[in-house]
C-alpha cells in the first residue's frame, strides 16, 4: 500500500516501518507526518470482516478551561514498536479480530492533528468496537510514549502521571 | 556488588566501568541530557537506582515512578545490569 510504504519511510528511521507478518498480526507503526486514518483502515481490511473501526485520538485545543497549543511527542521508538506489535497480536488473538493497526505519531502534533490512529476490523462491529477501546487503553497506559504540552503562555509540559513501578502509566 | 562512586570515579581508577542511560521526555528535560553516564561496575537494577539517585537528586521523585529497561526489556529490581549495559529509565508514559 503506497500510503503506508510513504508513512514508515517518513518516519526516517530503520525498523519503523511494516515488516512481514504485519497485515495478519497488526499493521503498527510509528510515523512523523500527518496520520492517514484512511490507510490505517485500508490495512486491516479482510472480506472476513463486517464491523470496521477506526478511532483517531486528536489534540485538544481546550482542556478543562486550559488552552493547548500544541503537543510534542517522543518515544523509546524501539521498544514502542515491539509493544504496538505485541499489542495488536493480543488484540487479534483476544477478541478474535480480521486485522488490526496501531499508528502513533511523533514530533509536534497541532491541535486537531491525529496523534493515535487505532483500527480493527472483525466479523461483528462488538469485537471491533471493543477491540480498539481495549487497545488504546494498553496505548496510553503501557508503551513508552510521552506528550509535552505547550500552553498559551509557551511553557512546555511533559506528562508523567501514573506510576510504572505498580504496572501503569497515566492514561490522560 | 561494588559500586563506590568515590573510588571507582577517581584517576587512579582507569579501570573503573561506567555505563551510559538513556533519559526521556521530562527526566531528560530535568537532567539537559538523553543520556547520563554514570560510574558502573556491575550490580541490580535496585542498585542503579540508586546510584542514578545520587548522580542526579533532582530526578528522584520522578525516578521512584520509573520503570527501568534493560537490553530492551522491562527489567525488575533484582535483574543483574552489567558494565556497559544498554539501559533505558522509562517516566510514567502518556502517548495516545
Amino acid at each position: 500500500m503506497p500510503a503506508q510504504q510513504s508513512a514508515a519511510r517518513s518516519a526516517g528511521e530503520p525498523g519503523l516501518g511494516p515488516r512481514p507478518g504485519d497485515s495478519a498480526g497488526g499493521a503498527c507503526r510509528l510515523v512523523r507526518d500527518p496520520i492517514d486514518g484512511t490507510a490505517v483502515l485500508a490495512a486491516v481490511a479482510s472480506p472476513e470482516a463486517g464491523g470496521n473501526v477506526l478511532f483517531l485520538g486528536s489534540t485538544r485545543g481546550v482542556t478543562a478551561g486550559v488552552t493547548t497549543l500544541g503537543l510534542d511527542y517522543e518515544a523509546h521508538e524501539p521498544l514502542a514498536l515491539e509493544m504496538l506489535r505485541d499489542l495488536a497480536a493480543e488484540a487479534v488473538r483476544r477478541f478474535d479480530l480480521c486485522g488490526c493497526g496501531i499508528v502513533h505519531r511523533l514530533g509536534r502534533v497541532a491541535v486537531g492533528e491525529a496523534s493515535i490512529a487505532i483500527a480493527a476490523s472483525a466479523p461483528h462491529r462488538r469485537e471491533a468496537f471493543a477491540a480498539s477501546e481495549w487497545l488504546l487503553e494498553r496505548v496510553k497506559t503501557t508503551v513508552p510514549i510521552w506528550k509535552c504540552e505547550e500552553g498559551l503562555d509557551g511553557v512546555r509540559t511533559w506528562v508523567h502521571s501514573g506510576d510504572m513501578r505498580t504496572g501503569l502509566g497515566g492514561g490522560e | 556488588m561494588h559500586n563506590d562512586p568515590d573510588t571507582l570515579n577517581s584517576p587512579a581508577d582507569p579501570a573503573a566501568g561506567r555505563l551510559f542511560v538513556t533519559l526521556f521526555a521530562g527526566m531528560a528535560e530535568t537532567v539537559g541530557s538523553r543520556r547520563l553516564e554514570i560510574v558502573w561496575d556491575g550490580g541490580t537494577v535496585a542498585d542503579l537506582r540508586r546510584a542514578v539517585g545520587r548522580e542526579r537528586p533532582g530526578i528522584g521523585p520522578l525516578l521512584e515512578r520509573s520503570a527501568i529497561v534493560v537490553a530492551g526489556r522491562y527489567a525488575t529490581d533484582d535483574t543483574a545490569v552489567s558494565r556497559g549495559a544498554d539501559v533505558a529509565i522509562i517516566p510514567p508514559v502518556s502517548g495516545g
